[in-house]
């Protein structure tokens, strides 16, 4: 499979998946849902908000330059449910992010799935 | 009482004129208040299972709404086909404007029965309350009797006005008074309605913890035929709650003039590499 932006990849994910994130408040369309990819990296800020909450992560690109990446998911409400909190990332965690990246190569994506600091998985990092 | 509801719609499918006429209110003659004891236990919070597209059943491409290439194939008037194309043509662009992202109006009815987030639906006898967390959007289905208020005291709004009747443990009702295209859409994939649409909405459990909802929408500016989607919800765990949903706290998604959706990084600036000119 191509990889159509140049992004840090951990584990070569690519991957094509049928469904992903339903962001309730916008067009998705932005997003490349066909080639999800897994930045590796340290979390910078953590905004639980509405209508999205953000994960804000410094992580290297493929030339090895760290950028900060903006990365969407969903409402509180929804998150909550899902079984995510308020403190789930903390500024310096290391974590693990799955994203579908911008189409454009912007340093931004959908959520998809997170392995935390503790090893606590959110979201799906599978196929 | 419910063959004299549906024969309602097969009447206004039959002869769309008629949908000009004062609406009849789907309460039957002497309908009287359902007791406490009669009515279903619809309590927690509930999430529909049919994402976010409003008739996945006839969607192309996957049936997600917003990506370029699917659309749905209701029954359109030639007039209402060519509006859905030139909004798919917009959507194929990613610059068909969701009216909810610019955080100013609920997605009103119907949309709002095909939403994420949870829901809770809240039952008396005299009323029953949709409420959804997305928006958030309060619906009031009325079902003391009262009829639809006439020509001169019913106008458009978000919600429309709804009343209904219980036939045993399924709700009945009948919405009209929405105001439609273009400040309310169906789903993303360009799909709208017109002032004029009259909607029979069923709901009803058809599981422990599944509700069901029926929905047919008769349009005659839309639609040569009605339209009758299902809609399921998942009722979560005990315990779920819902919670504030206030979409301009954190809006890092404005919409352009074109259309564009921006993604705007903590410092408020786009971090898109092109933004329309003239934005």
């Amino acid at each position: 499979m191509n990889i159509r932006l140049p992004l840090a990849l951990a584990g070569a994910a690519t991957l094509a998946l049928a469904s992903g994130p339903a962001l309730a408040h916008h067009s998705f369309a932005m997003f490349d849902r066909e080639h999800a990819v897994t930045l590796v990296g340290t979390i910078k800020e953590f905004q639980w908000t509405n209508p999205h909450s953000w994960i804000q992560i410094e992580a290297p690109d493929d030339k090895g330059v760290v950028k900060e990446w903006s990365v969407e998911s969903q409402s509180t409400g929804t998150l909550s449910r899902e079984g995510w909190r308020p403190g789930s990332f903390k500024p310096g965690d290391k974590v693990s992010l799955k994203i579908f990246p911008m189409k454009d190569g912007s340093p931004g994506g959908a959520f998809v799935g997170a392995v935390l600091a503790n090893g606590q998985t959110l979201g799906r990092m599978g196929p | 009482m419910r063959a004299s509801a549906f024969a309602l719609i097969l009447a206004l499918a039959a002869a769309p004129a008629l949908a000009a006429d004062p609406p009849p209110a789907s309460a039957p003659p002497g309908a009287k208040l359902a007791a406490w004891k009669d009515l279903p236990d619809w309590s927690g919070v509930w999430v529909g299972a049919n994402g976010s597209g409003w008739d996945s059943a006839s969607m192309t491409k996957g049936g997600i709404a917003g990506l370029p290439g699917a659309r749905e194939h209701p029954p359109l008037t030639p007039e209402w086909e060519k509006k859905y194309q030139a909004n798919i043509a917009r959507v194929a662009q990613d610059r068909y404007p969701d009216p909810v992202s610019f955080c100013g109006t609920p997605s009103g009815f119907p949309r709002s029965m095909s939403i994420p987030d949870g829901y809770e639906f809240v039952v008396r006898p005299e009323q029953t309350w949709v409420l959804t967390e997305n928006g958030p959007n309060v619906m009031r289905i009325y079902t003391d009797g009262r009829k639809h208020p006439g020509p001169d005291d019913l106008w458009a709004t978000y919600t429309g006005d709804s009343v209904g009747y219980w036939e045993g443990q399924t709700l009945v009702f009948d919405t009209i008074g929405l105001n439609g295209d273009p400040h309310t859409i169906l789903d993303r994939t360009g799909l709208t309605y017109s002032s004029k649409a009259h909607v029979l909405t069923r709901l009803y459990l058809t599981g422990k913890d599944t509700l069901t909802a029926t929905i047919t929408i008769v349009d005659p500016e839309m639609l040569t035929q009605a339209w009758t989607v299902t809609k399921h919800y998942k009722r979560q765990p005990p315990g779920s709650r819902i919670y504030d949903y206030a979409c301009t706290e954190n809006n890092r998604n404005p919409i352009t003039a074109t259309g564009q959706t921006l993604t705007l990084g903590t410092d408020g600036k786009p971090i898109d590499k092109t933004v329309d000119p003239g934005k």
